[in-house]
């Protein structure tokens, strides 16, 4: 991503911040008032926390498949390869999650780097 | 020594005893179980987000303010994003908020946890700003062995030193953006989605996993599908998947 924000005047950027602020609370109040009848253990909020799961991992795949901004820039090949190997060590280490994390991450850096140096 | 506490509800528990003796303990317990890997994973991640508000030419108390009032990443580099484009505001705000509609099942799981507590109850509100995935994670799993009563302290603990993790990171990153190469910039923007990853996989609920694995296959598709839309037609989709599926494994077992 390059270049900066013009155009937008100090207080029409903090206006626009409170509004993102506000937009993003709706689903948050949105939620806590739309349970507050419900039984925690109901099956309707199972399934409402297994929604939650499922956009997450939606949302996690589409920015290694299909990432916008800075991730952009980076080779497809690099960001599945770095998340696979990732997984590997994550259930070699018996699924633990700084092992993964950092295995996945490491590899991403080093094959970025790699690449910007012109080893690969 | 002993020292007994009398509860109303419960029988007298020794403080010396159980670590969950008082509110202030378990606030206590909630910033150490925060301040292993989730606090630097939020940390590492802002850093990324402090060095895109930086180039973006917006300045640092924008950094902050955008990362402890929105609480989301997805949805504060969508801002930004957005701004840099010059979008027209209402699309803008549309963008925003759909980047981060998973508060929506999100809320949903969290505000019934503090049911059954009635200062727990009373501030569910002000729990809600306090959610991201981390603090919802963090809450989730800690579930089981506390009480209605316990979790509101627990929560505000863990959600305290994220929260404080968060600003830490993004000034740090504000402040290094200049002296950051390009790999660790998108390293630390990688760290994020890939932490949740891991975060999810390690999960022990079938129906969950089930779920995320769905969701991971489809997101991709689906978003090539409709950008817009994909993100909430994913999650319905690949959360029924998980739950049913779940439960006809159950049915046959």
């Amino acid at each position: 991503m390059t270049g900066e924000v013009t155009g937008m005047t100090t207080a029409s950027i903090w206006a626009l911040l409170a509004m993102a602020i506000a937009v993003t609370y709706l689903w948050r109040g949105l939620g806590t008032t739309i349970v507050a009848g419900l039984d925690p253990d109901s099956p309707v909020l199972q399934w409402v926390a297994c929604v939650a799961y499922g956009l997450l991992a939606a949302l996690i795949s589409r920015i290694i498949f299909l990432p916008v901004g800075v991730l952009e820039n980076t080779e497809l090949v690099d960001r599945v390869g770095a998340a696979v190997f990732g997984f590997v060590m994550f259930f070699l280490f018996k699924k633990h999650i700084g092992v993964g994390t950092l295995s996945a991450a490491g590899a991403f850096g080093v094959l970025v780097w790699a690449r910007s140096q012109g080893i690969i | 020594m002993r020292q007994h506490v009398e509860d109303k509800e419960g029988p007298a528990i020794s403080a010396s005893e159980n670590p969950y003796a008082d509110n202030w303990a378990l606030f206590r317990r909630g910033l150490l179980d925060g301040f292993s890997l989730p606090a630097f994973m939020v940390a590492a991640s802002m850093i990324g987000y402090g060095a895109l508000v930086h180039s973006a030419g917006l300045s640092l108390a924008f950094g902050v303010v955008s990362t402890l009032g929105i609480w989301g990443l997805p949805g504060q580099v969508a801002l930004i994003e957005y701004m840099l484009l010059g979008a027209p505001l209402v699309s803008m705000l549309i963008g925003v908020s759909l980047a981060n509609m998973r508060f929506l099942p999100m809320s949903m799981s969290l505000a019934p946890l503090f049911r059954g507590s009635k200062t727990g109850w009373r501030l569910r509100y002000l729990w809600v700003q306090f959610m991201s995935v981390n603090t919802w994670v963090g809450l989730l799993r800690r579930v089981p062995e506390l009480s209605p009563d316990q979790r509101g302290p627990f929560y505000a603990g863990f959600s305290t030193i994220c929260m404080i993790a968060g600003a830490g990171g993004v000034s740090a990153g504000y402040l290094m953006a200049e002296a950051m190469p390009f790999y660790v910039t998108v390293t630390l923007v990688f760290l994020n989605p890939i932490y949740f990853a891991f975060v999810f996989a390690a999960m022990r609920a079938r129906a969950g996993l089930l779920a995320f694995a769905a969701g991971a296959v489809a997101g991709p598709p689906m978003y090539i599908l409709t950008p817009e839309w994909s993100l909430p037609l994913a999650g319905i989709v690949a959360g029924s998947v998980g739950y049913f599926a779940d439960r006809l494994l159950k049915a046959r077992a």
